[in-house]
């Protein structure tokens, strides 16, 4: 059931919270508030299967080879020299012997698809999962790796995925932004702010960063800690400022923006109360804290050191739990980060030193938090119009670099997409090093993958542009094919 | 292109460029018989060429010759249905298979194939196609600069014309529009000080232009203005509005996001140079080529920090480098980044369309893009001095840089291909020993053992010894390397290179010492992890001495360091644990380093098993085999006295005073990682099929696109050509009096940055992608007269604009005028505005009494960075707003591009990783959070109730009075007065200042 702040009354716990709350643009927050269009609202290309997405990414760039693209004649040759029969320039090394996955792939599901044991947790929806095992990026660079597959550019000055959803359908809840980002708990990945920015559309495209746990979690959305604002004086401060600020627009007829600014407080106000229910999972029963993994002691979980599964989970479960909360109200796009940029200890997935130390508690922490969100989305019956894509920069290679690491493969990784219109299956094969697609003129990219999600929220992806400096410009730049074979 | 085009090639050149700009119909099918070139040519070109012709084969096959269609068989005359071309046209699922990336042929078009086919699919081979260019210069901007005389006045308020007036005024008669008329002196001096200098006007301000426009409200306003245009602030206004199309932060962007600490001269030129009214054209000049002008001042070099004001890939350069494809792909984009700003920003052009194809609306060439990129394949971003090191000294220091980045180019040319060689050689037996260490490896314990104090030199001996206490019987003494595992300087760090063991019963060494070993006349080849045993077979001894004849390298300097020492008794027990160390010197920074760590029993062992330490010493053998047999002791000193000659001409380019640095393009520099200067020889530029690396074709000269008659095209006859003086051409090219787009884009800008609105929507663009001008004639009139000014003076161009009556119009809004003009594209009232994010920060220093004037320099930070070392965090919320260095106007503020400013972000300020012609102007939800919430925004609330209560300490109806008068220039009516006298009374000033901040009152400018 979908369950909006706007359209529930004033339940006895809210009003709690009304009056616990430090900010209180509380007074104002009356009366329903209606969605803000997108331009796409009410006249969709063609009828949508979705409504939302989310999309996990996986910072520093995860390793299709140790997850889910099995690869048994790497066991074969693991050890031996690697000879692909072609030069292979890598980003920080020379290529290094064949080097298997240290970890074992076990089959799962009715589909027996085999998942490496660092993403077991996944076996239990993996028939429902779409795998895109021959995805091609342009270069292995994070930076341009990460914009690639947030805008569809590998450079930066392009609107990420979540403004052009949030720009063509607006939001299904007024008090809450249409695009919301939840990143890594350790910080951002590389680019920061531009994986969500929305560069030349309208600025309230722009993802707007929510910080589960964090005091404020969302920037400026409670009072300020200086002394001569009370809860008192907050609460009259914005009413004397609707005064003023009606009389101003009542002396100026014929200027919406007036208008509007009055209203945005009014706004901020909402938001104030839906941002912090949606946020609370305390509330949330036993059962399904469990079912994502949540401590009870979640937020001091130790993780100031090395990477380690259990704060992974933790952290990336309790990211995908709000996630669900913030879905569940009308959010139409959440980004959900695992792992953020290069530092030292590692803290992403950039495992050119050590795969098995980083990639086990990292796939672990992920694959617990995505596998609860898919079945508690199924179970609340939203897993048929949400769309989820599992993504990241690019894969890793199959030799190893120094004796236990990776470097980057921006040739082949993988991809999955799960949910809202998409039928399970594998679409799309590396080749049996998993250094390339399998078929070479038959790879994916990027594009096809937001060509079939905005098909899939009933977008023709050729028709969603915007003109930039001359340009109409598309998510899908001038490429993009709908993968229609996954098209359940 | 290596054939000379055909006539016949040259015809469908032209005819196609039109065609490829107009729709055109298809004929109807059947009708009559299709004619190839006036039929199937246009569609081809349509749809196929782009892609498909002689120079981009894509899928190997071109249509630019008959011959491909008929050797591959992609026609069948006999069964026209089922030839290969129509297959890959025809939709299945509403999708065909070419072409790609476009919409698939109408069934018309494929009829048209269809017909072709059957009737035999001819094609005179003397035809040859090529992509459609639109080559025609007949469009608005490209036309030359008209020189319109002004229209004849209408109904003129007070007889004398303004030009300006005269040319609006026709246009909204035309309409039947009737202008506003002229606002309050209030609301327009208000308008004019935040419009001129970003800040809102004083109270002393006002009783001045109050005053003097009682007795000549013209003469008033025309001294206002020169007022205006005379303070400092106007370049800190406007150079914003240049800095957000410049493109300009002070961080590299992508990955880690660097600082640029030195950036900030080029803020600093843009603002002086607003400031001193600078000539347009040589403004234009510095910042292309200002190094390379006769006469360069310093800050003509400084200028060049537009070159390098867009983001920049850390990686890219300086990590990954030019030997690989992807270091290529970011030097591509990097110059792409370069030549799309110069052309969007000085030419209006969007120029970068033509990356992959020719321009589809405007008259662009993909050669004339890639004679771009040749114009600028010398230059990369880095600092580079321009002022306090004479010409002499930079031109030494540039020698001596140049001397380096030869040697360390010498050095990779000998170390990276063996290097390669080993690692192929050695990848197997790295392999088993990773396995070993993987099953056998122990976890290293902290305390690494001994380290003596740093020396500057190798000969510097140093000693360290072991009392056991009483002389003993010693079967052997155990020498085991330090191991640091840090910087990854590893395995025998600090092991003696010459060395001594000596035994003795005097702790001072002074008699009685037999010598051990003796390994001081030779060097001695660091034994990495392996333990040295030295054999005793003579008589007791209390003490044993190791002395280091010769210290061990670090980066720079010189140390001798153990991790263990073990005295081996009779009885195979350690003598030596836990006994006292004493040394010539230690350094003691527990837990890793101290002389006690020598005997504590710790030290770093590879593996716990004997028998995989056994083989790991063999797989080590190997590897050292290998590696010795391909790097001989020849190439070891070779390297070693290339190092050795490094390190002297760095020492002497330290000499040097270090001059004030601008970030710019260069040519010299210095080398770091992969990042190399290349001294002024340009890279090879080819054009590229598609825009892809991997597919390059014809080699390119700079050059630029000829968008008028008299254009530069070509700016060199031959190869031999100066890197500076390719872009001299440029700058010469762009400030070129024919030049119909540079004048005309600086007027647009110019116009909207003083009316709000531009006369040309879409300022970065006026090709055809772009919009027309709603004055085309007022435009080209003070585009003209911009150009033909001899000072080219924009301030007497803003001056013009804002003594016109339309400039001092109300913004009341007129619901007869609306019906007519909705959007005000007529000028018929003047254009309310919200305060831009800088403002509205400056406007709450200023009215707070808080505002710091000072100008130029280093900016200052309103954000902490954390780890800064690898990738800098960029904490705002760290930040204390009661920082009185970070209350600087925000133009002086550090811009970082990855972690923009929350707040200023929020309230629409420019995305600085693009060039922003345009601001938005939202109204959001997070916007009322930000300005009501903010550290900030309370703390100035703080600070103005201070400075209200002591300038008007008498009453609270004083202090709204002011208050309101400081904030939005005038006094609050009766009804505001009661609402804000209420709010102040009950809650106090702070509080009443946070109201006041919110006001729409304060946040527009009528």
């Amino acid at each position: 059931m979908q369950h909006t702040m706007s359209q529930s009354p004033i339940t006895g716990s809210r009003r709690q919270l009304l009056s616990t709350l430090t900010g209180s643009f509380a007074a104002l927050a009356l009366g329903d508030l209606f969605a803000r269009d997108g331009v796409l609202s009410g006249q969709l290309h063609h009828r949508p299967r979705a409504k939302r997405v989310v999309q996990l990414f996986m910072a520093g760039a995860a390793s299709h080879i140790d997850t889910f693209d099995h690869k048994p004649y790497l066991r074969q040759q693991d050890g031996k020299p690697w000879d692909p029969g072609e030069q292979v320039e890598l980003f920080q090394s020379t290529p290094g012997a064949c080097f298997a996955s240290p970890w074992e792939f076990r089959p799962h599901g009715q589909s027996a698809k085999m998942l490496s044991d660092i993403v077991a947790p996944l076996g239990d929806v993996v028939d429902q999962l779409a795998f895109v095992h021959n995805m091609v990026g342009k270069t292995g660079v994070h930076s341009q790796g990460t914009l690639l597959q947030t805008t569809g550019f590998n450079f930066p000055g392009f609107p990420s995925a979540g403004s052009w959803v949030s720009y063509a359908l607006g939001s299904e809840n007024e008090n809450l932004p249409a695009f919301v980002v939840l990143p890594d708990h350790r910080g951002l990945a590389s680019n920061g702010a531009k994986n969500w920015a929305p560069a030349f559309l309208p600025a309230d495209h722009q993802g707007t960063v929510i910080r589960p746990g964090n005091d404020p979690p969302i920037a400026d959305l409670l009072r300020p800690s200086n002394e001569f604002v009370t809860a008192e004086s907050d609460r009259a401060g914005l009413a004397a400022l609707g005064q003023l600020n009606q009389m101003h627009a009542d002396q100026r007829r014929g200027d919406d923006r007036l208008a509007a600014r009055v209203r945005s407080y009014e706004l901020a106000a909402a938001m104030q109360l839906s941002a912090t229910d949606a946020l609370d999972v305390t509330s949330e029963p036993r059962h399904i804290k469990d079912l994502y993994g949540l401590a009870a002691d979640g937020t001091t979980i130790e993780d100031s050191g090395v990477i380690n599964e259990r704060a992974e989970t933790e952290y990336f479960g309790r990211k995908c739990l709000v996630a669900r909360r913030l879905l569940e109200r009308g959010v139409r796009f959440v980004q959900v980060w695992s792992g953020n940029d290069n530092g030292f200890p590692r803290r992403n997935w950039d495992s050119h030193g050590d795969v098995k130390r980083d990639h086990a508690p990292l796939a672990l922490g992920m694959s617990r938090g995505a596998s609860a969100l898919i079945k508690d989305l199924a179970q609340r019956g939203m897993l048929d119009d949400t769309l989820i894509l599992w993504t990241t920069e690019f894969g890793r290679m199959p030799c190893s670099q120094g004796s236990k690491g990776r470097d980057h493969n921006p040739f082949v990784f993988t991809n999955w997409l799960c949910g809202g219109g998409i039928k399970g299956g594998t679409y799309g094969q590396s080749d049996h090093w998993g250094f390339r697609p399998l078929d070479r003129s038959q790879e994916t990219t990027v594009h096809d993958i937001y060509a079939t999600i905005l098909h899939l929220l009933g977008i023709d992806h050729t028709r969603l542009s915007v003109r930039h400096n001359g340009i109409d410009r598309r998510l899908t730049d001038v490429h993009g094919h709908v993968l229609h074979s996954m098209i359940a | 292109m290596s054939t000379p085009p055909t006539h016949w090639t040259s015809r469908f050149l032209l005819a196609f460029a039109l065609l490829g700009t107009l729709l055109h119909g298809v004929p109807a099918p059947g009708s009559e018989p299709v004619d190839f070139a006036k039929d199937v040519v246009p569609l081809l070109q349509k749809h196929c060429l782009a892609c498909h012709n002689d120079q981009v084969r894509d899928g190997d096959f071109s249509l630019s010759r008959p011959s491909d269609l008929v050797d591959l068989g992609y026609v069948d005359t006999t069964d026209p249905d089922s030839s290969h071309l129509l297959e890959l046209v025809t939709p299945i699922d509403g999708t065909a298979e070419m072409p790609k990336d476009g919409a698939p042929l109408s069934s018309g078009e494929r009829a048209v194939l269809r017909s072709w086919i059957a009737a035999g699919a001819e094609w005179d081979a003397s035809i040859r196609l090529e992509p459609a260019v639109a080559a025609d210069l007949d469009w608005w901007s490209l036309r030359p600069i008209a020189s319109p005389g002004i229209p004849s006045p209408g109904i003129s308020a007070n007889g004398a014309e303004h030009p300006v007036d005269s040319f609006l005024d026709r246009q909204l008669r035309q309409q039947g529009l009737i202008a506003n008329a002229q606002a309050e002196p209030r609301v327009l001096i208000r308008r004019l000080t935040y419009d001129l200098t970003g800040l809102p006007p004083t109270p002393d301000q006002w009783k001045q232009f109050r005053r003097e426009s009682r007795q000549d409200f013209d003469t008033a306003w025309r001294r206002l203005v020169d007022r205006l245009l005379a303070t400092p602030a106007f370049g800190e206004k406007w150079g914003q509005h240049w800095l957000d199309v410049a493109r300009y932060a002070e961080t590299h962007g992508y990955d880690k996001d660097k600082p640029r600490p030195n950036a900030w001269p080029y803020r600093d030129y843009v603002i002086d140079s607003l400031n001193t009214d600078k000539p347009y054209a040589q403004f234009v000049r510095e910042q292309v080529a200002g190094d390379a002008l006769p006469n360069t001042a310093p800050q003509a070099i400084a200028a060049l920090g537009f070159l390098a004001a867009g983001p920049w890939d850390f990686i890219g350069h300086q990590e990954v480098g030019e030997g690989k494809l992807d270091g290529r792909i970011a030097k591509h984009l990097d110059r792409d980044e370069m030549i799309s700003a110069v052309f969007n920003v000085f030419q209006s052009t969007t120029i970068q369309c033509a990356q992959c194809h020719h321009h589809k609306f405007d008259p662009i060439r993909m050669q004339d893009y890639y004679r771009l990129h040749a114009v600028f394949a010398a230059v990369d971003r880095a600092d580079r001095v321009y002022r306090g090191v004479s010409r002499q000294q930079r031109q030494e220091q540039a020698a001596l840089e140049s001397q380096i980045n030869r040697l360390e180019q010498r050095q990779r040319a000998i170390a990276d291909p063996i290097d390669r060689q080993i690692a192929d050689q050695t990848s197997q037996i790295d392999h088993r020993i990773a396995e070993l260490k993987e099953v056998f490896g122990a976890t290293q314990q902290p305390q690494f053992g001994y380290h003596s104090q740093i020396s500057q030199t190798a000969a510097a001996p140093k000693w360290v010894q072991i009392d056991l206490g009483q002389a003993r019987n010693v079967r052997e003494i155990r020498l085991v390397p330090a191991f640091d595992p840090f910087g990854g300087i590893g395995a025998g760090f600090g092991f003696p290179v010459r060395y001594r063991v000596q035994a003795s019963n005097d702790a001072e060494f002074g008699d009685s010492v037999r010598t051990l070993v003796d390994a001081t006349d030779r060097d001695q080849p660091n034994p990495l992890t392996r333990p040295v045993h030295v054999v005793n077979d003579g008589s007791p001894f209390r003490f044993v001495r190791v002395t280091a004849t010769k210290l061990r390298e670090r980066t720079d300097d010189y140390i001798f360091a153990l991790g263990e020492i073990e005295v081996i008794g009779d009885d195979g027990s350690n003598l030596a644990s836990r006994r006292n160390v004493t040394a010539k010197d230690s350094i003691e920074s527990g837990p890793r380093w101290g002389r006690d760590n020598l005997v504590d029993g710790i030290f770093y062992r590879e593996l716990t098993d004997d028998r995989a330490m056994a083989e790991l010493r063999e797989l080590q053998r190997q590897r050292v085999a290998i590696e010795s047999d391909l790097r001989s002791p020849e190439v070891i000193e070779q390297l070693e006295s290339i190092r050795a000659e490094i390190r002297d001409l760095r020492k002497q380019l330290q000499a040097f005073p270090p001059g004030d640095v601008v970030y710019a393009v260069a040519t010299q520099f210095e080398p770091s990682g992969a990042f190399v200067p290349t001294e002024g020889a340009p890279r090879e530029i080819h054009l590229l099929h598609r825009g892809d690396l991997r597919s390059p074709g014809d080699l390119m000269t700079p050059g630029a696109p000829p968008l008028w008659n008299t254009a530069n095209e070509r700016f060199f006859d031959s190869q031999d050509w100066q890197e500076r003086d390719a872009r001299k051409r440029l700058a010469d090219y762009l400030v070129q009096k024919d030049n119909p787009l540079v004048w005309r884009s600086i007027t647009n800008r110019l116009w909207q940055w003083t009316f709000g609105q531009p006369l040309v929507a879409t300022p970065n663009d006026f090709g055809r992608g772009g919009e027309r001008p709603t004055h085309p004639e007022l435009l080209d009139y003070l585009s003209a007269r911009l150009r033909d000014d001899p000072n080219q003076s924009l301030k007497s161009i803003v001056r013009l604009l804002v003594t016109s009556r339309a400039y001092r119009r109300s913004s009341e809004h007129q619901p007869a005028s609306a019906a007519i003009d909705q959007q005000n594209t007529l000028l018929w009232r003047a254009n309310r505005r919200r305060l831009t994010a800088e403002e509205f920060r400056d406007s709450l220093l200023a009215i707070s009494g808080a505002l710091d004037r000072r100008r130029g320099g280093p900016s200052f930070r309103d954000f902490v960075i954390e780890k800064p070392e690898h990738s800098p965090h960029y904490e705002y919320h760290l930040h204390d707003p009661r920082d009185p260095k970070s209350y600087r106007r925000t133009v002086y503020r550090f811009v970082v591009r990855s972690q923009p400013q929350p707040m200023l972000t929020t309230l629409d300020c420019a995305d600085p990783s693009i060039s922003v012609p345009r601001r938005d102007e939202s109204t959001t939800a997070l916007q009322a959070l930000t300005t009501w919430n903010h550290r900030f925004v309370a703390t100035m609330a703080e600070r103005f109730a201070e400075h209200l209560r002591r300038t008007a300490p008498d009453s609270a109806a004083d202090q709204v009075n002011l208050a309101c008068r400081l904030a939005w220039g005038f006094p609050p009516d009766p009804m505001q007065r009661d609402v804000l006298l209420h709010h102040l009374q009950a809650y106090g000033l702070a509080s009443f200042s946070r109201v006041l901040f919110n006001t729409n009152d304060f946040v527009f400018v009528d």
